[in-house]
């Protein structure tokens, strides 16, 4: 397969520091299977971005490339400029990459507030695990943003032992604590309640403007309320982009979703 | 892997609405706290104050503080064991090759007249072996081993770095679970054939021998080696345990937990894998150092794979993930080998296979797991059959092993039984005893479960990380 030549303000946009993320020309294969074929995709810095897209569409796929997960087959990956293309995944969120998984990936032998002391930025080397222990300050903010997401009571119970929200809530939680400058979020509203939803939802938009955010959902009740830029994939390709009223009006969107 | 289960007594009740409040740690349950503490107090009495005292006044054979002192060296081997396998999930099959690593450093010292070999003036005041490979010289790299500060050294550094390279490579293309215990088994052959080679002019299959015979005979170097090796696994168990609380140990359970998240979350977890295992390896050569005086020879059938998967045994025992386990299972599995197979040779290795499967299918969590048990129990209140259902099983395997152990079995209880097979050896009462204690608690345990189910289903706690931070 031959790629489509890459024009110059292309190359430009990626290595240009307004963007913290910019896919170019990226595509990814599974066995002959295109699941990813973006010409150009970019997220400015502190934007808090929807994709959405029918299953299969590669959303994930796009946090996956992105946080180093999958290697694109052909293409380029920028963060904040640099080409992280080939890099490994430790390496790409050692630069400021984190990422809440689609199913709560936590570790459940560790309760809630080891799970939490784990996330936070630094202490990422061997020696530097040993003798030192956590700083008043860690502590207070480990508490303060279980307090936020209501986890407090649970802080020294093993994370195995939450429901299935509370996960969610966790996993979010140590986003927060771990302060990356992309925050990849792959679906935060999955399996959540109403009233949880809400409280995702209220977390997230917090987080907006000091953080640079990607959010995959499926739920566009929660995408309404995100209120930010929405960009509709659809078998592996951008369909769309722009504000939600603006990609619900668009043609091409409604017989994506209408047309399965 | 150990997996958690609901523990409903730890988890307070799960309000939506915080209080604001900043939780403080679970609390030890005092009657908890009041058994930790009296378990301590008697296993520290036990080995430190008691087998000593008892050694001295003659109630003790020499050989039976001796034969223990070189089991409390399989326990150090398991301590690290532990560590890897407990806590990071690695299961390594060839720590008994680091064993031998630090047993032969410390070997070719005692080898040599400088460390109170039995060396003969006919043969060059060297190692008798050198001559049957047609060496009447020492070899350079021996001479430097005439110095204990260097043998010890070489014994620590040795396996370190084997263990920091032959780690590094392997973890760092994350080569994981069973492919990784598959590697170190072939490690572990590979240098098992290799210490076979009678070019490698380390005395070949008969390995190193004819040390200082006092070491083994003398009650002054027993009691002191037999002090020094106790000793030694105090500390090192202090160590690990400080280790295991740190945030080094959680990094470990979370990378037997989900390995992939910590790559997301900016950690390498080859780094703290590859440390890990340098630190086993480098407590397995300890063990083998202090082994190979007290035991007065080490071949290569020492780091052959079986004993690097009985050592595993030991810990699976003992239970996974709590350190004193390992020790309990190294003490218990080491006494049922050598009473086996000195009583009963025919039978040990049914026995061994017997072992493994009883211990998955009954107790689950080794001895460890009975011990959580007895302690949820007390916690819960429990009743004197359901207490007596946990205690039963742990009592009667110590109190047969400390009997053997000390050499105080009963008379009685010696004698055997002629087994209508004759195929099979005849039995020692003590064997069928035990085993009839056991059998008997498990049946009684499977209907307790099934058909009684007094007071609430038996709850066994949560991993290791999970319970009270809080040691007695």
């Amino acid at each position: 397969m031959i790629h489509a030549p890459t024009d110059s303000s292309a190359s430009a946009a990626g290595t240009s520091t307004a963007y913290t993320v910019f896919l170019e020309d990226v595509t990814v294969d599974f066995d002959g299977f295109r699941a990813l074929d973006i010409y150009r995709f970019g997220v400015f810095r502190n934007e808090l971005r929807v994709v959405i897209g029918p299953n299969g569409a590669g959303k994930t796929t796009l946090c996956d490339v992105i946080s180093g997960k999958t290697h694109p087959s052909g293409g380029r990956v920028f963060f904040k400029g640099m080409d992280i293309t080939h890099r490994r995944d430790t390496d790409i969120a050692a630069l400021g990459v984190g990422r809440k998984f689609q199913t709560p990936t936590i570790f459940p032998s560790l309760t809630v507030y080891e799970n939490m002391d784990l996330a936070l930025p630094g202490r990422r080397r061997v020696f530097q695990n040993i003798f030192r222990h956590e700083s008043p300050e860690a502590k207070e903010k480990i508490f303060n943003i279980l307090r936020r997401v209501r986890l407090l009571d649970l802080a020294h119970c093993p994370a195995g032992t939450l429901s299935h929200g509370q996960r969610q809530w966790l996993e979010i939680s140590m986003l927060m604590a771990a302060e990356p400058e992309l925050l990849l979020v792959d679906e935060p509203a999955a399996g959540l309640t109403d009233a949880q939803t809400d409280v995702t939802a209220e977390l997230l938009l917090e987080l907006k403007g000091r953080h640079t955010i990607i959010v995959i959902e499926h739920d566009m009740e929660f995408v309404r309320r995100l209120n930010s830029r929405v960009t509709v994939l659809n078998e592996g390709k951008v369909l769309s982009d722009g504000s939600m009223e603006q990609v619900q009006r668009d043609p091409k969107v409604i017989e994506a979703y209408l047309g399965r | 892997m150990i997996s958690p289960s609901s523990d409903k007594t730890s988890q307070p009740p799960a309000a939506a609405d915080s209080d604001g409040r900043i939780p403080a740690l679970p609390r030890l349950n005092p009657r908890v706290r009041q058994l930790r503490i009296s378990a301590i107090i008697a296993v520290v009495a036990l080995f430190y104050i008691l087998i000593p005292v008892l050694n001295s006044v003659g109630a003790v054979s020499d050989l039976s503080v001796n034969i223990l002192g070189r089991y409390l060296c399989f326990a150090i081997v398991a301590l690290g064991i532990d560590l890897i396998w407990g806590y990071a999930g690695l299961l390594s099959l060839c720590q008994a090759f680091f064993f031998c690593l630090g047993g032969y450093a410390i070997g070719m010292f005692l080898s040599l007249p400088e460390g109170g070999g039995q060396v003969q003036k006919a043969y060059n005041n060297i190692p008798q072996f050198f001559f049957f490979n047609n060496q009447s010289t020492l070899p350079t790299f021996w001479k430097p081993f005439a110095s204990l500060p260097f043998a010890l050294a070489m014994g620590i550094l040795i396996p370190a770095v084997v263990a920091g390279i032959f780690g590094f490579f392997i973890f760092r293309s994350r080569v994981r679970g069973v492919y990784f215990a598959i590697i170190t088994q072939a490690l572990a052959w590979a240098a098992y054939l290799l210490f076979c080679r009678n070019e490698l002019l380390l005395g070949g299959t008969d390995g190193l021998n004819n040390f200082y015979p006092p070491l083994q005979h003398d009650h002054h170097w027993i009691l002191g080696l037999y002090f020094l090796t106790a000793a030694i696994l105090g500390l090192l168990y202090l160590a690990l345990f400080k280790l295991t609380k740190s945030r080094f140990g959680r990094i470990l359970v979370a990378i037997r937990d989900r390995e992939v998240r910590l790559h997301f979350a900016g950690y390498k977890p080859y780094a703290f894998k590859v440390f890990a295992f340098v630190i086993a390896a480098v407590i397995a050569a300890i063990g083998g150092m202090l082994y190979v005086p007290q035991n007065g020879i080490i071949t290569p059938g020492t780091m052959a794979v079986e004993s690097s998967i009985l050592m595993v045994v030991l810990v699976a025992v003992g239970g996974r993930g709590r350190l004193w386990g390992a020790i309990i299972g190294a003490l218990v599995v080491r006494y049922a080998y050598s009473i086996l197979s000195s009583d009963m040779p025919a039978m040990w290795s049914f026995f061994e296979g017997g072992l493994f499967i009883a211990v998955t299918l009954l107790f689950s969590n080794g001895l460890v797991g009975l011990w959580d048990e007895l302690e949820e129990k007390m916690r819960m209140r429990h009743g004197g059959l359901q207490l007596a259902l946990s205690v039963i099983p742990l009592a009667s395997v110590l109190g047969f092993v400390l009997c053997e152990a000390l050499g105080i079995m009963p008379k009685a209880l010696q004698q055997t039984i002629a087994t209508p097979w004759s195929v099979m050896p005849d039995i020692p009462i003590k064997f069928i005893l035990l085993a009839g204690i056991l059998i008997s608690v498990a049946l009684a345990r499977w209907l307790v479960r099934f058909i009684g189910r007094p007071r609430g289903s038996v709850v066994v706690p949560v991993s290791h990380t999970a319970v009270e931070e809080v040691h007695a």
